[in-house]
């Protein structure tokens, strides 16, 4: 009696495990070019689809180069999150289906910040310059939530999920948008006007969303800064007044004795492109603005 | 030489990858031949590349260098495409690439 129960026990398992899997195979695919539009459509599509964000944790979403496997898994989405403003230079690179393409950005680009233009000359191309956008719009919640509308928007009219319960979604993920915005807002209010230094150009939206002053560097993430570079934060420091150093991620060992010895207090603020320590968007964010609102300012 | 970005909020330095900056790449494919084209950001034609071609293994095909006007034809049959096809251009101070898939040539040949 009891082997015939755990019998059935075990063919009704079966069974329903076949069945989510077989639902789990049919769902819709979405690709997106960082971690925020993942979080966003993971957000508003629920458990109706899969979102996949393919750049390995140690590459720089920006500059990841996909293989061909790669691109053929991303050319059969059924919607493909870009983030635009020239963010991941790989999608100028292949080609991708119109019809499945999203620019997250496409709204806003009136929004957008222009990085200064760099003049060089050489090899046969002669002299000739590089005007840039910022591109880590999602850290001014603003904009981030224009980005989720444009997802809500795309996953809607391609049907990948019931209109009503987007929405819904939606709504909760404006919500919480706002409220972030306003936390953060009464966070940093009493540095208004710090100046900031930067070792990467990733801040851009953040400091005009929250009227900080960042200059920036560009050192290399995850390297001890050489004695050039010192020099040059050095330099930065007596331009700028600066007396804080925002890090991407933490650096090597001795990093930041070498710029404490300057002056600085360091905070590392990771720009969010990849999810950071299994924490969501919001909590990283809050995380951040956490550290930045002890810094003391003299 | 100080690498500093100016310092107002918006103001700072493109986030550009130095490796792949400046060149363009575009690759265009039908039943018969790949053909490359280069130029630089200025829109000026790339006169001296090599154009190098893998396979979907990442395995050397070809190497070829480019025409006077920025273009190479690449014909399907001197390479191992079934795998799709990854073409980098150097310039020697400027590099880029282009992937092409297995779709993107079946699509290509059935248009």
């Amino acid at each position: 009696m009891m082997l015939r129960a755990l019998r059935h026990i075990c063919a009704v398992w079966l069974v329903l495990s076949a069945v989510q899997g077989a639902v789990a195979q049919d769902r819709p695919e979405v690709v997106a070019a960082n971690y925020p539009l993942q979080y966003f459509a993971e957000r508003l599509l629920g458990e109706t689809a899969n979102v996949d964000f393919p750049v390995p944790a140690d590459v720089d979403p920006s500059f990841w180069r996909p293989s061909i496997v790669d691109i053929s898994t991303i050319q059969s989405a059924d919607l493909i999150l870009l983030n635009g403003a020239g963010f991941a230079t790989w999608v100028d690179r292949v080609s991708l289906p119109r019809s499945k393409l999203v620019n997250t950005s496409a709204a806003i680009e009136d929004q957008f910040i222009v990085t200064e233009s760099i003049t060089h000359s050489h090899g046969e191309g002669g002299e000739h310059s590089h005007e840039g956008l910022a591109s880590y719009l999602w850290l001014d919640p603003s904009l981030a939530t224009l980005q989720a509308e444009a997802i809500a928007t795309a996953i809607t009219a391609r049907d990948l999920a019931p209109a009503d319960d987007v929405a819904a979604r939606l709504d909760t993920l404006r919500a919480d948008l706002e409220a972030l915005d306003a936390e953060t807002r009464d966070a940093l209010k009493k540095l208004q006007g710090t100046a900031f230094i930067a070792t990467h150009p990733r801040y851009q939206y953040f400091a005009r969303k929250y009227d900080l002053s960042i200059a920036s560097l560009e050192w290399e993430a995850g390297a001890i800064p050489t004695d050039t570079q010192i020099e040059d934060l050095r330099s930065l420091i007596i331009q700028t007044d600066a007396q804080v150093l925002i890090w991407e991620a933490s650096p090597p060992a001795g990093a930041f004795e070498l710029t404490t010895e300057l002056g600085l207090q360091n905070i590392v603020f990771p720009p969010l492109a990849h999810e950071v320590d299994g924490l969501t968007y919001f909590d990283s964010f809050k995380k951040t603005v956490s550290v930045i609102s002890q810094v003391e300012i003299q | 030489m100080i690498r500093i970005a100016a310092m107002v909020c918006s103001c700072v330095v493109a986030p550009f990858g130095a490796a792949a900056h400046g060149l363009t790449v575009f690759a265009s494919v039908d039943c018969e031949t790949v053909l490359v084209e280069a130029k630089f950001s200025n829109g000026k034609a790339v006169q001296q590349a090599d154009v190098r071609v893998f396979d979907g293994e990442n395995a050397l095909q070809s190497t070829l260098p480019i025409g006077p006007d920025g273009t190479v034809a690449v014909p399907l049959d001197s390479v191992d495409h079934s795998g799709g096809l990854l073409i980098e251009v150097s310039t020697g101070s400027h590099d880029n690439y282009w992937i092409v898939t297995p779709d993107d040539i079946a699509r290509n040949c059935q248009s």
